[in-house]
């Protein structure tokens, strides 16, 4: 047994267990439409080595953006931020592999390459869905109180909202993104019903943020004035449309297509971005 | 800087997971660069024809030597005689990744053992 002394502020394995538990779970449930998606496997097994590395790297820099801002313990350290990121990339991983596995999707016929390719992409989404999980959904014990403590009473800062906004706004765009569905209604869409559609997102981001007193909407986003209330709401919408941009371009859904096309797409996919970049500023707090 | 405050199980924890993303990127970075640009290259290998209750059937074996995928392959098997056309098969491959094998039958109402059996693949597409 090691001196008690060295470890009188360690949790508890019990306390360890139910925050993977809670991970896992999270996880799962984030990620579950996108290991049941047909075309993220395919995406997956084509995709280049080098794409899959960015995607694993951007993945990192969100889950070090979200566990730095709204993770379970938010008077972290920076080293511990990265710690807790890399435990989420391999748990994501981990339960990717399993799942895929289960589901018969990584059988002993294909090649590592593939193998590779389809776990990776998936387990990206789970990780992000294990960091909210982590974080989200306990039941508020001694440790969730970070956000009270420390004079952040007031609203976490405009660079974290910025960053929970993209992740919210990933997790809900990856969801939809690789799915043949978008690419056909960018095709098919009127240009009059592609306004419709960035009005509807706008207003969507307006409603969340600033009208229908969602939790916490008074306490992280502060609005008094109609040009606060346009700059918030044209913000969200913007860190949408990047994150949609940014996902659709990932999937290659931008790779032999017209300038319209792909912007049409980004407006398409920008509808659910919004809906996840406005939870992510209010909910996953 | 405040001293790190991890059980032994968390530590387990994250030896696992920098282990796996270190393993996994090492793994991309090295099929990545050791990656050319070949376009697919499809082979396709006849195994052995069989009896069954209802026709014959012949084991296809398609693999892609390439470096890119092809999509919507079609495979098709001729049955000859002395140089004559008996029969002819077809396969669909949907999706053949790079480096891939996938396997398939083609059926025969004809014993196709005593004749000679021709496999090409007849085209694919970018996926």
């Amino acid at each position: 047994m090691p001196p008690r002394k060295s470890t009188t502020k360690q949790r508890t394995l019990a306390a360890s267990l139910q925050e993977y538990g809670r991970g896992v779970a999270g996880g799962l449930m984030f990620s579950l439409p996108l290991l049941y998606t047909m075309e993220v496997w395919w995406t997956g097994i084509v995709a280049h080595p080098f794409r899959l590395i960015t995607y694993v790297l951007a993945t990192f820099v969100l889950l070090i953006g979200y566990n730095r801002y709204a993770g379970l313990r938010r008077d972290s350290s920076m080293a511990e931020v990265v710690i807790d990121s890399v435990e989420e990339l391999g748990i994501g991983l981990l339960i990717a592999g399993l799942v895929l596995f289960l589901l018969g999707r990584v059988t002993a016929e294909m090649s590592a390459m593939e193998i590779a390719g389809v776990i990776v992409l998936e387990a990206m989404t789970v990780a992000i869905g294990v960091s909210i999980g982590t974080a989200q959904l306990g039941a508020g014990g001694k440790d969730d109180e970070g956000l009270g403590e420390g004079g952040t009473e007031k609203g976490i800062s405009f660079g974290g909202q910025i960053v929970m906004g993209f992740c919210g706004a990933v997790l809900f765009a990856a969801n939809v993104a690789p799915t043949e569905e978008i690419i056909i209604i960018a095709i098919e869409i009127s240009w009059l019903r592609l306004m419709g559609l960035a009005i509807l997102s706008l207003l969507v981001a307006f409603v969340i943020l600033h009208f229908s007193d969602f939790k916490g909407a008074d306490r992280f986003v502060r609005a008094d004035h109609p040009t606060v209330i346009l700059l918030g709401t044209s913000l969200t919408y913007s860190i949408a449309l990047i994150a949609s941009g940014l996902i659709l371009w990932f999937f290659g859904r931008f790779d032999g297509v017209s300038l319209i096309t792909a912007l049409s797409q980004t407006i398409v996919l920008a509808v659910a971005a919004t809906l996840g970049a406005s939870a992510g500023r209010l909910l996953l707090q | 800087m405040r001293k790190v405050q991890k059980n032994w199980l968390e530590w387990a924890v994250f030896g696992v997971g920098l282990v796996l993303v270190l393993a996994v990127l090492g793994y991309l970075l090295y099929s990545g660069a050791s990656m050319g640009n070949e376009p697919p290259n499809i082979e396709v290998r006849l195994g052995t024809p069989e009896q069954k209750q209802f026709n014959f059937i012949v084991p296809v074996t398609v693999v892609n030597h390439g470096d890119e995928t092809a999509a919507s392959l079609r495979i098709e098997v001729v049955m000859e005689t002395n140089g004559e056309e008996q029969a002819r098969g077809e396969l669909d491959i949907p999706f053949l990744p790079r480096h891939a094998t996938r396997e398939g039958w083609v059926t025969f109402e004809q014993d196709p053992r005593t004749s000679q059996l021709k496999a090409r693949v007849l085209g694919y597409q970018k996926p």
